[in-house]
């Protein structure tokens, strides 16, 4: 039985247990934290830094979804401060590849989008580096296109932790960073890949897509996916 | 399938010093990076072949994926063959501001390599098409006081100019011959 703790979320005591997640706790007691790399049931990053909360005695920012709770935590999931800086790492995002909703599969179904709306962010404050990106439409049934990625990396971890077979990963460093299939062949040589699609549907933007679907026509479905990674056994 | 193909593609003598290589460093964290700079370092082109990374992904159940993602992380790994020689311009910005540019400038232009790229103003790694002279440039050496730094063939050379750099690079040519 694991120990039973207690943290005050917002002020509001909260009981939970040892080895949850601020974020889980959170959750649990009803509380909206913005999350874009975090998917129910598969192991945690922290690398969107969305979910960023204020925890009083730190001095820094935590990201909720890998910080453990603790018993007498008390931590603010909404602020001034906490909305500038998520607007800031969703500004970042945007002006890192092209994202251009208005010619996007997943227009209107994309949760970088909804979280933006969401989060109230009206532009962005960067310039745009317009990288040049490459799109893989190799794969018999779905579609990689890099512009539209922001290396959640949710795809490597359904593609490990739910489907076993770890067709995916990051690639160089930095800006330079993308998403590879195997040894950076194409996706449509891939010996690993089952063509099972759950990278496809856990993907929060238009950057996986099923081929054949036009602007907005792209709707993903992750509840499976995420009720598939529920049953296994733990963590990774 | 994929282990026949990385068989019919590696020589004996690379798979048994891969093999070597794999049960040397066994259950040590971080295994695969030693055992991938040991490889690199005993290949005669000093790089990583994607048979080789195949044959140590299939050997250690690494995906391929994560091979690449390593191999792609960490500048100290090439995956093209590389010159006989290696020719180290410091780009840090005690050496930029002592004319680093002017030296991978001029040199790019002795070699014959093509002018700088978009993307490759960080990190940069070439090879002349004869397989000779690799250029590279690295962030800094260290030894800012002796800006600007070149290093040829493991040997740091500071207080660099086009005359000096141009002499070494015939003196690399000459020994060749």
């Amino acid at each position: 039985m694991a120990d039973k703790i207690s943290v005050r979320i917002d002020g509001e005591y909260v009981a939970a247990q040892q080895g949850q997640t601020i974020l889980e706790v959170a959750r649990a007691g009803g509380k909206f934290i913005p999350t874009l790399c975090w998917l129910e049931n598969l192991s945690p990053v922290g690398g969107c830094r969305l979910c960023i909360v204020e925890v009083s005695g730190v001095g820094r920012l935590l990201p909720a979804c890998t910080t453990p709770a603790q018993d007498g935590m008390s931590v603010t999931t909404n602020s001034e401060k906490l909305t500038q800086y998520r607007r800031m790492a969703l500004e970042f995002l945007f002006s890192e590849r092209n994202h251009q909703c208005a010619v996007c599969v997943s227009n209107n179904h994309c949760e970088l989008q909804s979280m933006a709306q969401r989060l109230g962010v009206t532009n962005v404050r960067y310039p745009y580096s317009f990288p040049k990106m490459r799109v893989d439409a190799s794969h018999e049934r779905y579609v990689l296109d890099h512009n539209r990625c922001i290396l959640c990396t949710r795809c490597v971890r359904v593609c490990a932790e739910v489907e076993g077979a770890r067709v995916w990963d990051v690639s160089g460093r930095g800006i330079h960073s993308l998403i590879v299939s195997d040894m950076n062949r194409p996706w449509g040589d891939s010996k690993t890949c089952t063509s099972c699609g759950k990278c496809v549907e856990v993907c929060p933007t238009g950057a996986l897509a099923e081929k054949g679907f036009g602007v907005e026509e792209m709707v993903k479905r992750d509840r499976k996916v995420r009720r598939l990674a529920g049953r296994r056994g733990g963590h990774v | 399938m994929a282990t026949t193909a990385a068989l019919n593609a590696l020589s004996l003598d690379e798979q048994s010093f891969a093999d070597r290589m794999i049960a040397a460093y066994a259950g040590t964290p971080g295994a695969l990076l030693s055992i991938l700079e040991r490889i690199q370092e005993h290949h005669p082109h000093k790089y990583l072949p994607p048979e080789v990374l195949e044959y140590v992904g299939d050997r250690m159940d690494i995906p391929l994926a994560q091979i690449y993602g390593v191999v792609t992380f960490y500048a100290l790994f090439n995956l093209e063959p590389q010159g006989e020689h290696t020719i180290c311009i410091c780009r840090g910005t005690a050496c930029h501001t002592r004319g680093s540019r002017n030296l991978l400038q001029r040199l790019r232009l002795e070699l014959g390599l093509p002018e700088e790229s978009e993307e490759g103003a960080d990190k940069l790694c070439v090879t002349t098409p004869d397989g000779q002279y690799s250029l590279r440039t690295v962030a800094c050496f260290g030894q800012c006081a002796l800006a600007p730094v070149v290093e040829v063939d493991h040997a740091i050379f500071g207080h660099v100019n086009e005359q000096a750099l141009r002499r070494e690079v015939e003196h690399l040519a000459g020994r060749k011959a």
